[in-house]
């Protein structure tokens, strides 16, 4: 079945993964452009290096364009499954190249804020939902944020994080479970974000 | 292992359920807390639901703009990659390769530069280990039987012409992985191996025509021998 650019763009995620299973660039092109952002802007966070951010998204939007990588819509949607590769291959370069977290890293190129435009219905709940997740951080209390940051954020392990502050590794591992416990129970089940 | 128990000693997976959602696990205690999911029902539970707070942490920070060139680039080698090339590397079709002749015929041909990596990757090890290439061009990371080869200095490619990464299984004849790239203008760029590297034994990469090859037309630029 082939499809007007248009009518591509009002489907589904993982309508488009088969389409883009099947070989469809136009499919692949929606899906980059719907979820590339958030993937430039989450490598570009944990890094702090534009041309590494570039580097992994890259790696990650040609890795679902050759096999899917893996992808298994019983397993979540297509954004958390293309967010969820780009982190675990941010995590890797950040250890491969001994970088340490992306907030104290020199750039060497500044990437561009995206925009405020919230031209969709689908862009205006992805806001609401960022304003809910910034939140909810907000509301933690600074050492369990601080643990959680640095973890996901800043790629390093619980042991790693341990050393850094001077704390036993039972208690950062605690600090963590507290900390996404209280989160889920601030975005709450009738609130969760949808990814 | 119950909820309960989770609960009662305060200490045991219940903990580690969390850091691994976060990703913060060492890799050795990942690879154990994965066997563990496997059969503690809890565990799987907590895990689903933290990865779904995980999932949205990306959503808390600045959103960027993807840079125009990082874009057009993807589409190029999109488009220059038939999907039937591409998915060829999950088939093990003989028609995919003409095999030595061409091989051996394309190494005899040119000869441009060769870096031989020889990989220790012991079968059941899962810690991350950097191989550095003797001449200093690539260097291969291996983590939990995946591959990440990081290439130095290439010169960068004329209009039409691509990097090809190969991988080898024992002796037969190496096929593609459907990996194209090009490198940075400093000649660096960080490519995944797709797939396990379990039975592979060699990693290798050519430069190719744009949109990629299923038998090399050229050299290899680097041959990492996994063994």
């Amino acid at each position: 079945m082939r499809f007007r650019q248009g009518a591509m763009r009002s489907l589904a995620d993982e309508e488009l993964m088969q389409l883009v299973q099947d070989g469809d660039v136009r499919a692949f092109e929606v899906v980059f452009d719907r979820h590339s952002s958030a993937a430039f802007s989450l490598a570009y966070r944990m890094c702090g290096r534009r041309a590494t951010a570039e580097d992994i998204v890259q790696d990650a939007f040609l890795s679902l364009w050759r096999s899917g990588s893996g992808y298994d819509p019983r397993r979540g949607s297509v954004r958390s499954w293309v967010l969820s590769v780009v982190h675990n291959r941010a995590v890797d370069a950040m250890r491969r190249l001994g970088a340490k977290s992306g907030l104290d890293v020199p750039d060497e190129g500044i990437a561009e804020r995206l925009p405020a435009a919230e031209t969709t219905d689908a862009e205006v709940e992805r806001r609401d939902d960022a304003r809910q997740v910034r939140t909810a951080l907000d509301e933690l209390p600074p050492d369990q944020r601080q643990v959680i940051e640095l973890a996901y954020f800043g790629g390093f392990t619980h042991t790693q994080i341990a050393e850094m502050l001077e704390l036993p590794p039972g208690t950062v591992k605690g600090r963590m479970r507290l900390g996404l416990t209280k989160l889920r129970f601030f975005l709450g089940e009738e609130s969760r974000v949808t990814i | 292992m119950t909820g309960d128990d989770h609960i009662a000693n305060g200490r045991t997976c219940g903990e580690d359920a969390a850091a691994y959602a976060l990703g913060a696990l060492e890799p050795s205690e990942a690879e154990a807390f994965r066997r563990h999911l496997r059969d503690c029902p809890d565990c799987q539970k907590e895990v689903a639901e933290f990865e779904q707070i995980t999932g949205a942490l990306p959503d808390s920070g600045v959103r960027y703009e993807v840079p125009k060139d990082l874009r057009r680039r993807v589409l190029a080698e999109v488009r220059a990659t038939p999907k039937a090339a591409a998915s060829s590397s999950r088939r093990t079709s003989a028609r995919s390769w003409r095999p030595a002749l061409a091989w051996g015929g394309a190494f005899a041909a040119v000869v441009i530069v060769a870096v031989v990596l020889v990989v220790a990757l012991s079968s059941g090890g899962s810690s991350p280990r950097t191989i550095q290439a003797s001449t200093g061009n690539a260097d291969l990371q291996i983590a939990s039987g995946h591959g990440d080869l990081i290439v130095h200095r290439l010169p960068q490619l004329p209009a039409g012409r691509i990097y090809e990464m190969w991988v080898q299984r024992g002796s037969a004849t190496p096929t593609p992985t459907g990996t194209l790239f090009a490198v940075r203008p400093n000649g660096s760029a960080a490519v995944g191996v797709p797939g396990s590297l379990s039975g592979v034994s060699a990693v290798l990469v050519t430069q190719e025509p744009a949109g990629g090859t299923l038998a090399p037309t050229s050299a290899a630029v680097i041959v990492a021998h996994v063994t």
